[in-house]
């Protein structure tokens, strides 16, 4: 099948979900390849890297459905880069693979629920079940440690080098989820912890490392455990495989993960 | 105290000893009366309006009108017994400067959480100025609960109350500290990471050839050196050999990283965008090329900078003590 008609049908399939199709978004369009192409299977993920495309490849998919950049901006505005030697080597191998890419990013956080929420709660080990109200992103847990809760988000989502800043043997209850690049406040008065992407660290307003940190100082229990943009929203990618399963079925799906891209020293 | 030993900074310090004899008599004449610092041998109070104009005056570019580089508490007219330098004036820093008995806290980062560095919370829910709107925003939730009621400000309040009872001043030097050439923060951090003898590359004053390392020791050298914790983080392969390295303090754009990427095989940096930059790093260590990112954080990148500013501050104000405060690393990581 070709693309036009994958595209269609997530465009028909959100909207029947009364999600409006955005015709003016920058974010989510063809990046490279084009409507016509011939889709021999979708793999979603995360960011559109090189790995991802080597491995999509090698499992006879040529659709990719990345949530974030592809040329490393987030317009992909191709005159940023195309200097680079780089950038014709990424393109040649889009060509090489006959790669077609529509990126899914704006159309997925006006979805309710929000799939990069309820994955990311999943990943680290949320109970869904204590969220306060659907998709108020606020889950109060039994009181725990800051120190013990880093080290379980840790564990659960397997990744190498989070940052946590608040103090560890801080008493925590109250924990709000952000993804991505746009987190929560953390000077809401119902919020001890944030656990969230990306944030600046000093320029951010109430959503930043130096806030938080100034915040642990005033003896507050106030923390925020940062996992990095990738992994706080790779887990959404998963669902929205699992969801267009619901209504292609002619070709494979499957997430195949950016992964995390940081490792710590020693 | 250690020397300097860049030709630069020796000028600029000698400008600044003669700005001092030159400008002295008034600094002396008018706070006379003002305690000595405890420790601080036979030192007496300038007042705050004095040693910022004799900083702008030598900074060594141009003072720009329009600039962040401006008083963010006290005022200059304040009687001066001790300065800080720090790269974040958070409260921990403010709590050992007052401890010190130093009233000047001179900081390359913010102390209100943004470019507007207001003592007052912004209004609604404060975003801040400094959000860039990039990728990953979600839309407003329609079916979402009301949110939470305006904030109390316990943390400005905290804040504010330590700055005002013990009579702080805090003044930003960060754009102009930047725009010398070389920058004085990529200066502070090569220093501190390679030993004051290591040299820029002549044409390239980011861009310094260090002993051979593989990625992996080098990071964990730069952790040791910088007193980091957790907030440290690599891309790269780490067998990756190392010899030349760019070193870019503060927050840095993708532009900035593929200006440096073709003539290095480490680039040393403070902040990124992780949409941008990471992924860059990650592909081009991907392609085969031997490259490699050191990603240390704004704050930890900056303290050494503003570690030289003390020095340079240090002979710019002979008359009191010149300290500098370290923010540390304001990240921990849980023991894997």
């Amino acid at each position: 099948m070709k693309a036009s008609e994958i595209v269609d049908r997530i465009r028909v399939n959100l909207e029947n979900t009364g999600v409006a199709w955005r015709a003016n978004t920058f974010r989510d369009i063809y990046k490279f390849g084009g409507p016509d192409t011939e889709v021999t299977g979708i793999a979603t993920t995360m960011f559109l890297s090189m790995d991802v495309v080597e491995r999509a490849a090698a499992q006879g998919l040529n659709m990719i459905i990345p949530h974030e950049t592809t040329f490393w901006n987030d317009r992909d505005d191709t005159a940023q880069v195309d200097f680079d030697p780089l950038y014709e080597e990424k393109v040649e191998l889009l060509r090489r693979h006959n790669i077609v890419i529509f990126r899914m990013h704006d159309h997925m956080h006006d979805q309710r629920p929000d799939f990069t929420f309820v994955a990311m709660a999943r990943e680290i080990g949320l109970d869904p079940s204590l969220e306060t109200a659907p998709n108020s992103h606020l889950f109060i847990v039994p009181e725990t440690t800051l120190g013990e809760l880093a080290a379980k988000v840790q564990r659960g989502i397997g990744a190498r080098a989070i940052r946590v800043v608040g103090d560890p043997e801080a008493r925590v209850s109250r924990i709000r989820i952000g993804v991505g690049y746009a987190t929560p406040n953390l000077n809401a008065a119902d919020t001890d912890v944030i656990i969230s992407g990306e944030q600046q660290e000093t320029d951010g307003g109430f959503d930043s490392a130096a806030f938080a940190l100034d915040a642990a100082a005033s003896g507050l229990p106030r923390a925020w455990i940062m996992l990095g943009h990738s992994i706080s929203e790779e887990g959404g990618m998963n669902d929205f495989a699992e969801w267009m399963k619901g209504f292609i079925t002619e070709v494979p799906i499957r997430l195949i993960r950016t992964g995390e891209p940081f490792w710590a020293p020693r | 105290m250690r020397q300097i030993s860049r030709r630069e900074f020796g000028a600029l310090v000698a400008t600044g000893v003669a700005t001092t004899v030159m400008t002295g008599r008034f600094a002396f004449g008018e706070k006379a009366m003002a305690a000595p610092l405890p420790g601080g041998a036979g030192s007496a109070a300038l007042p705050a309006a004095e040693i910022l104009d004799r900083l702008r005056r030598n900074v060594g570019v141009p003072w720009a009108e329009q600039t962040i580089d401006t008083l963010k508490a006290g005022a200059e007219t304040a009687s001066i017994n001790g300065i800080a330098t720090t790269s974040l004036a958070s409260i921990e820093v403010l709590r050992q400067a007052a401890a010190a008995g130093t009233n000047l806290i001179i900081t390359s980062g913010t102390t209100f959480y943004g470019r507007s560095d207001s003592r007052t919370p912004a209004a609604g829910r404060g975003g801040g100025p400094g959000r860039a709107g990039g990728a990953g925003a979600p839309a407003p939730d329609p079916a979402a609960p009301p949110p939470p009621p305006p904030p109390t400000a316990p943390v400005y309040e905290a804040k504010n109350q330590l700055i005002d009872s013990n009579g702080l001043v805090i003044f930003r030097l960060s754009d102009h500290w930047r725009a010398r050439t070389p920058d004085g923060f990529g200066v502070g951090l090569a220093q501190r990471l390679f030993g004051e003898g290591v040299t820029p590359d002549s044409g390239a004053p980011d861009l310094y050839d260090i002993p051979a390392r593989s990625l992996d020791i080098l990071a964990s050298d730069v952790k040791a050196r910088l007193g980091g914790r957790g907030g440290i983080r690599v891309i790269g392969d780490p067998s990756t050999r190392i010899r030349r390295v760019a070193v870019l303090a503060g927050t840095k754009a993708v532009a900035d990283l593929l200006a440096v990427s073709p003539h290095v095989d480490a680039i040393i940096a403070g902040e990124i965008r992780e949409w941008e930059s990471s992924e860059y790093m990650r592909d081009l260590a991907f392609s085969g090329r031997p490259k490699g990112l050191i990603l240390l954080g704004r704050v930890l990148s900056e303290d050494p900078g503003m570690e030289l500013a003390s020095r340079w501050l240090a002979g710019l104000v002979p008359e009191i003590p010149v300290r500098h405060i370290s923010a540390g690393d304001p990240y921990w990581r849980p023991e894997a």
